[in-house]
């Protein structure tokens, strides 16, 4: 079947003419998706266009050297471009020191630079860099990376990961894990003792319980290692270094375990304090306190880990054990072994890359469901001593300006409206209120959408990016099929135009209906989640 | 035999949907699954070109590694200029046993679903129920009483139950879910996964469905009422034939008790049952190649010694170079043994047993003055082995090279060269973006070149998102097993016909214009009869805004530019009495409308189907429909039909029937089919029983930079998906066959015309029962000429299609054309010699310059300029026909 198609100028596929296209075989395919038409039910038929290899050659020239040239002089496109945007790499591009789907990533790249994007982001695997036994350091894979993303002209942010994937699988270091088995302690552990292997506990930081050094020894040769290796790029291909500061990556406790899922009501979290040596911790500090009697556990009262808050009521709104001294004691203690534990790692990582040209990041989580509530129950498992009537991220806000670090929020795209109204979740007003205090403490902040996806998720990024919730980078989870399918990546393209070139909507493209029609249509589609992988 | 399986599936008449939406149907890669009752691996032999001789082989521990390393006799001697080990990954195959079991628990009043598996992994069965009266194809999750300790939900439609080893000595891991036979659940369905390798094992790209309720109960006679009726498609269909005889009084005594126990329970009828299968598992398996360069003190020579592990025939492409370009060369001789020259670009050279374990190696003796050793490694199942995707590389020129320091340099290397390919044409597009920034550009040059990058970009994106996909896709359903019995049942099914059709397209863009189309085709008709076409495609009969009919408005109105619907009738029965069959080509996708809404939105329709804007599509803005978003791609001009809606598919269903019973057409050609889900086209064939149907499934080929692909895997995965998902109701045009003809025939690249594992190319190499080839049709060529068959070559195209499998359809601007008596004579040969779309296909020269098959072992072919002529073996090959480029032999 076929209908002559009125062309617009918009058939860009002809310009390829100049790059050594002889034919039409390109664009043969596209014909029914560019078709438009001037009004219904009157196609106008025309006869059949002759592409030859006359009349087509394009001596294009442009004022600008951009890779996607911007239109000049836009104040609102000035204050966008602020934002430096990268795409994560996959999760498991490296394994086993080889380099997954290489040409796969050395396309992408190209793709990303041509469209104009500052960088990607490379997460770097304690589990596979040292895999075998302690200091024995594999980065030849990462390596190739650097130098592909270094030729490709991108910058490069590494994320240094110390805990455990799931989807990829990527686990801690096999000799991590061997002494896990006979030391379950170093793992965190909730009330029924149940460890959680994907990353180790902050109160063992300190102790000598991997092979005679402290894990603070072991991330810092690590980091130094890295430092070596990659002299050659940190500073000039490698500009940011996120530091792994707890379960995915970031400062928390795993208080939530289990599946995430989008369809129901997700529980209170359940404090992590259980684990021998944190249980020790909490001993000493009650008795220094004077009150012996509230160091032998967590609070009673509160639920399990996928309970709702209301089901037992130390997270009662009004009159709940959180509200007690007793609760004021726990939280606060519990609040403050996290950020210490932050403190020592940033500042570790401050002082291993003290002589370089990069900047140093910490991940904190939006733990925003039932922010809603007078608790907060979510940020209070997760380790944030931040409720109706305490500021808790302004000392999290202190500690990184402390260490001249900059915050990564995640969750960039997630919006109020799309939240489950049972579980009074508003990611909007935490991702305001942790802006408000790293705005107060000078700390730059760097978003990133979230690990599952959200409706409209690009253009709540966008709205973030304007905002003053973003003013550092913004790092895109994550290239991969789904990043580039048909479905997302024209997307993303027109939302980093648009970044771009905020004035020139696409009435001013070169494109008329074809093409907008067919953006709209995608928008649409795309409301149904864009599923990335998981950070 | 499998063609028998494969066809009962295909008729079976109830719509077992795949639960799109909610399941994950991509796996990340397939496991290949046969049935006990085949041939193991004769469908992993075209998956993965296999050799099935060739024994399965235990997968290493790799703790050996180091034992192997040592035990590597590369000469101990200090002259040695340079030495390193490569490891290298290759897949095997890892065969082992699957079962389902449905019997009754051990307290008798429940029933026991069990499901094990014997290979290694850490398996996952992946499940959920449907219940009585559902209507749709999704997976509810089971109650919680049902799910096994340890099983995990997935969302809401779905469970996750790991498979377990009852004790160490166990073969099999397993998972038993016990269920009340009288609770509301119709059926269990589910797909295995293997979470180590995240690879996901379906039956035939469904999920297996377990059947717990028989509606025909009263019938009595089960195995018969089961196939006639057929509800259970998947995988338990065939079974009931084996369980029954296997297990029959044992299920039969099963049975009666439990009809006698639940009497009230009267639409039950559950039979126990063991069904096992036989599942292979691809496992990457680590080897090593070890490289030794020293010089022979008495002549100066430089002598490489390679070694490996790897098991079976190694075959070492190798070649010398003079520099860092690594050009590949042929050294002076003398060669080891077993050496052949290749194309006049490298040696073959075939690795020696070692008397000691289970290696092979060769010795190459070489001047000195080389600077490199190149090789790769060809195993005997036609698979390469590379180092990262490169050559292998050995530096000779005293280098002393540090296998550590080695495999950095290479990643760099191998960097550079996969890189060149793409970086001109960037090079290129940067200059014209800052060439000339000081002039003063006009603004619309400037957004072509946006416009130039924007489409870059989306080369680029589309070439990593084919690759990352590839990784996870699945590779087909192979039906090739189909060939292997010699004389292929006569089954008519209406993907295939009888397998022996010959498509002739009976009109072409221009054939409107005399208005009485019909009646001058009536007068052709035994002509085209007699050049040996069974069946003919007309064109679209509909009353249509555009003449040549495929803007369809109404569906009832066959008065059209063709002629009226009399003539029409009187053409197909012409037609038949020449004893071809019919071909509708139908419109599906759009239609367009009689009438504005309120908003003046051309979106109502008139005539008999007076559907409202409810049966147009709702994500097409311009057409303001009200249905449901479309289930494919949309057809801009005109509103797009939502199908998802009944009273849409049931008009559709009852306009077919009708088009079948008052023209008589005996089939359909399906206009558009990107627009709209397979599965309703499934819907509306299994609804009009056609002979034959074929789907016009066209979208672009995967070019980089202006170069198409070798590879379009990705392209006829997107055909394949399609008939997949008609069930295999309909074929579909080869437009990836088309397209490598193009480019292999136009730029004299006939290697094209092999697959990376030694297949044609197309679709016909993937599924060719379902395959129908073409090289023209009335877009592509006619008067449109939207995508032309290179000119003067059309005659090695069809020297192509026609003795070849896949079912060929002829242009009728070539039957009537000077090509007419060599297309003649190539059918001819065709049925003279019983090729059918079935037919295998051996693939024996695909070089530049010249492409040859041989089919069914009867006859020989070869396009191309280049020299080919068949063995002079135990066949006897005489010339059957030739023309311009092209050559076709028969056995005589």
């Amino acid at each position: 079947m076929e209908v002559s198609v009125i062309r617009s100028c918009s058939q860009a596929t002809i310009l390829k003419t100049e790059l050594g296209f002889k034919d039409s075989r390109f664009s043969f395919g596209k014909f029914n998706e560019k078709l438009f038409f001037r009004k219904p039910n009157s196609v106008s038929f025309q006869s059949p266009l002759r592409r030859g290899k006359s009349g087509l050659r394009i001596t294009a020239q442009a004022a600008q050297s951009d890779p996607l040239p911007k239109s000049k002089s836009s104040t609102k496109s000035k204050t966008l471009n602020r934002v430096r945007l990268f795409a994560g790499l996959p999760l498991d591009v490296v394994s086993g020191g080889t380099v997954n789907q290489f040409r796969a990533i050395s396309a992408g790249l190209k793709a990303l630079k041509l469209l104009g994007l500052e960088g990607v982001e490379l997460p770097i695997w304690w589990g596979v860099v040292e895999h075998e036994s302690m200091g024995k350091y594999d980065w030849s894979g990462y390596l190739t990376i650097a130098e592909m993303v270094r030729k490709a002209g991108l910058k490069l942010h590494v994320t240094l990961c110390f805990h455990a994937s799931s989807q990829p699988k990527i686990p801690l270091p096999e000799w991590v894990l061997d002494i896990g088995k006979t030391k379950s302690n170093i793992f965190f552990k909730d009330r029924a003792g149940k460890p959680y292997r994907g990353c180790l506990s902050l109160a063992v930081d300190e102790l000598a319980v991997l092979n005679g050094k402290t894990p603070m020894q072991v991330y810092q040769d690590f980091c130094e290692s890295f430092k070596s290796a990659f002299s050659a790029f940190i500073g000039s291909t490698i500009m940011g270094i996120t530091m792994g500061l707890g379960p995915d990556g970031e400062l928390r406790y795993p208080s939530h375990r289990g599946f995430a899922k989008s369809d129901t009501v997700p529980g209170a979290g359940e404090f992590q304090c259980y684990d021998k040596n944190m249980l020790h911790l909490l001993k000493q500090h009650a008795e220094a306190c004077g009150k012996p009697k509230w160091g032998l556990g967590g609070p009673h009262d509160a639920p399990a880990n996928s309970e709702l808050p209301t089901a037992n009521t130390f997270f009662k709104d009004h009159g709940g054990s959180w509200e007690s001294p007793y609760g004021d004691f726990f939280l606060s203690w519990y609040s403050s072994q996290l950020i210490a534990h932050g403190d020592r790692l940033l500042s570790l990582a401050s002082s291993v890359f003290s002589d370089s040209a990069v900047n140093i990041f910490g991940k904190v989580p939006l733990m925003h469901s039932w922010h809603g509530t007078r608790s907060h129950p979510s940020e209070l498992t997760a380790g944030f001593y931040n409720t109706a009537t305490r500021k808790g991220y302004e000392e999290v806000a202190e500690m990184f300006a402390r260490n001249s670090c900059k915050i990564i929020l995640p969750g960039m795209d997630q919006s109020d409206k799309y939240q489950l109204k049972e579980s009074l979740s508003s990611p909007e007003s935490l991702l305001a209120e942790i802006g408000t205090a790293c705005n107060k403490h000078g700390v730059g902040i760097s978003g990133q959408n979230s690990t599952v996806g959200a409706p409209d998720g690009l253009k709540q990024i966008k709205k973030n990016m304007l905002s003053e919730n973003l003013n550092d980078s913004f790092i895109f989870q994550r290239i991969g099929a789904q990043f580039f399918a048909p479905e997302h990546f024209p997307l993303f393209i027109e939302f980093v135009r648009k970044l771009n070139q905020p004035e020139l909507h696409s009435g001013n493209l070169p494109t008329k209906e074809g093409t907008t029609t067919a953006t709209d249509s995608v928008h649409t589609r795309s409301n149904l989640s864009i599923h990335m992988q998981s950070a | 035999m499998a063609a028998v399986t494969i066809d009962s599936l295909l008729q079976n008449p109830t719509l077992v949907f795949r639960p799109k939406a909610k399941v994950l149907l991509k796996p990340p890669r397939s496991l290949d699954c046969s049935r006990n009752r085949k041939l193991p691996l004769s469908r992993g032999s075209c998956l993965c070109s296999f050799n099935p001789r060739r024994t399965i082989h235990v997968v290493r521990a790799s703790s050996s590694e180091t034992a192997l390393i040592g035990n590597f006799d590369i000469s101990s001697s200090d002259d040695i200029l340079y030495k390193d080990i490569f490891p290298v990954k290759r897949i095997e195959k890892v065969e082992g046993k699957f079962f389902i079991r449905l019997d009754r628990s051990k307290d008798q009043h429940d029933w026991q679903l069990t499901v094990g598996c014997s290979l290694p992994g850490k398996w996952i069965l992946h499940w959920g129920v449907s219940y009585l009266g559902d209507s749709g194809s999704e997976w509810d999750q089971p109650p919680k009483g049902m799910r096994p300790p340890g099983s995990i939900p997935i969302k809401d439609y779905a469970i996750e139950t790991p498979l377990k080893k009852l004790s160490e000595g166990d073969i099999f891991h397993e998972v038993k879910i016990d269920f009340n036979p009288i609770s509301e659940i119709a059926a269990i369905h589910f797909v295995l996964k293997d979470e180590e390798t995240g690879a996901w094992y379906q039956h035939r790209g469904m999920d297996f469905k377990v059947p717990l309720v028989d509606y025909l109960e009263d019938d009595g006679n089960i195995v018969g009422a089961k196939r006639g009726f057929g509800v259970w498609s998947g995988a338990l269909q065939q079974f009931s034939n084996v369980l029954l005889k296997s297990e029959a009084s044992h299920a039969d005594s099963q049975n009666n008790s439990i009809e006698s126990k639940d009497s009230k329970n009267k639409n039950r009828c559950l039979e126990g049952f063991y069904e096992e299968q036989s599942i292979v598992k691809e496992v990457s398996v680590g080897n090593l190649v070890s490289v030794a360069v020293r010089k022979s003190p008495e002549t100066g020579k430089v002598i490489v010694c390679l070694e490996t592990d790897i098991p079976g025939d190694v075959v070492v492409h190798w070649g010398v170079c003079r520099d860092d370009a690594k050009i590949w060369e042929i050294p002076a001789a003398p060669y080891p043994p077993e050496t052949t020259v290749f194309k006049n670009k490298a040696l073959r050279t075939l690795l020696q047993p070692k008397a000691t374990g289970n290696r092979s190696g060769a010795l190459f003796t070489l001047d000195e003055e080389h600077f490199g050793f190149l090789f790769v490694l060809k195993l005997d199942d036609n698979t390469w082995l590379k180092f990262k995707e490169n050559d292998f590389y050995v530096p000779l020129l005293g280098t002393s090279s540090v296998p550590g320091q080695y495999g950095q340099s290479d990643s760099t290397s191998e960097e550079i060269s996969s890189k060149s390919y793409t970086d001109g044409i960037i090079n290129e597009i940067r200059n014209l973006v800052s060439g000339l920034s000081s002039e003063k550009s006009q603004k619309t040059k400037k957004k072509e070149v946006q416009e130039s990058i924007l489409q870059e970009i989306e080369q680029l994106a589309a070439e990593a998102y084919s690759i990352f996909r590839s990784s996870i896709t699945t590779v087909p359903d192979e039906v090739v097993s189909e060939t292997e019995t010699t004389k292929p049942a006569v089954k008519i099914s209406s993907g295939t016909g009888t397998g022996f059709e010959i498509l002739c397209q009976g009109f072409n863009w221009e054939s409107h214009k005399s208005g009485r189309w019909y009646m001058e085709l009536k007068e052709k008709a035994s002509e085209i009869s007699s050049l040996g076409f069974t069946v003919i495609w007309l064109p679209p009969p509909t009353e249509s805004v555009s003449p040549e009919g495929y803007m369809p408005k109404d569906l009832y109105n066959l008065n059209s530019r063709y002629g009226t619907i009399d003539e029409l009738k009187e053409l197909v029965k012409s037609l038949h009495e020449v004893g071809m069959k019919v071909l509708g080509d139908v419109v599906l996708n759009h239609r367009c409308a009689h009438f504005k809404n309120q908003n003046g939105v051309w979106n109502i329709f008139g005539g008999r189907l007076n559907w409202d804007d409810r049966a147009v599509v709702a994500d097409d803005p311009h057409f303001q429909g009200r249905g449901n978003k479309s289930s494919g791609d949309n057809f801009h001009a005109a509103p797009n039909i939502d199908h998802s809606q009944e009273f849409v598919r049931k008009d559709l269903k009852e306009w077919l029937g009708w088009l079948r019973e008052e023209i008589g057409y005996d089939g359909w050609r399906l206009d558009f089919v990107r627009g709209f889900w397979g599965g309703y086209v499934k819907d509306y064939l299994e609804a009009s029983g056609p002979y034959f149907a074929v789907g016009e499934y066209w979208d672009s080929l995967s070019y980089t930079y202006g170069e198409m692909d070798h590879n379009q895997d990705s392209h006829r995965q997107r055909i394949v998906d399609w008939i997949n998902a008609t069930n295999g109701t309909a074929g579909a045009f080869d437009v990836t066959t088309k397209g490598i003809l193009h480019s292999a025939l136009e730029r004299c690249e006939y290697w094209r015309l092999s697959d990376q594992k030694g297949k044609p190319p197309g679709v016909v190499g993937w599924w060719p029962s379902r395959a129908v080839t073409f090289i023209e049709n009335h877009d592509t060529g006619s008067t449109q000429g939207h995508w032309r068959f290179p000119g003067g070559k059309e005659m090695q195209g069809y020297a192509y299609i026609l003795t070849h499998p896949g079912t060929p359809a002829v242009f009728y601007d070539h039957i009537f054309s000077h090509h007419r008596s060599e297309i003649a004579s190539l059918i001819s040969v065709r049925n003279r010699n019983g090729i059918h779309c079935r037919s295998l296909v051996k693939i024996v020269k695909a070089e530049r310059d010249v492409y040859a098959a041989i089919i069914d072992e009867k006859v020989a072919m070869k396009i191309g300029p280049g020299y080919y002529e068949p063995p002079s073996g135990s066949q006897r090959w005489s010339l059957a026909l030739e023309g311009r480029d092209y050559k076709v032999w028969e056995t005589s």
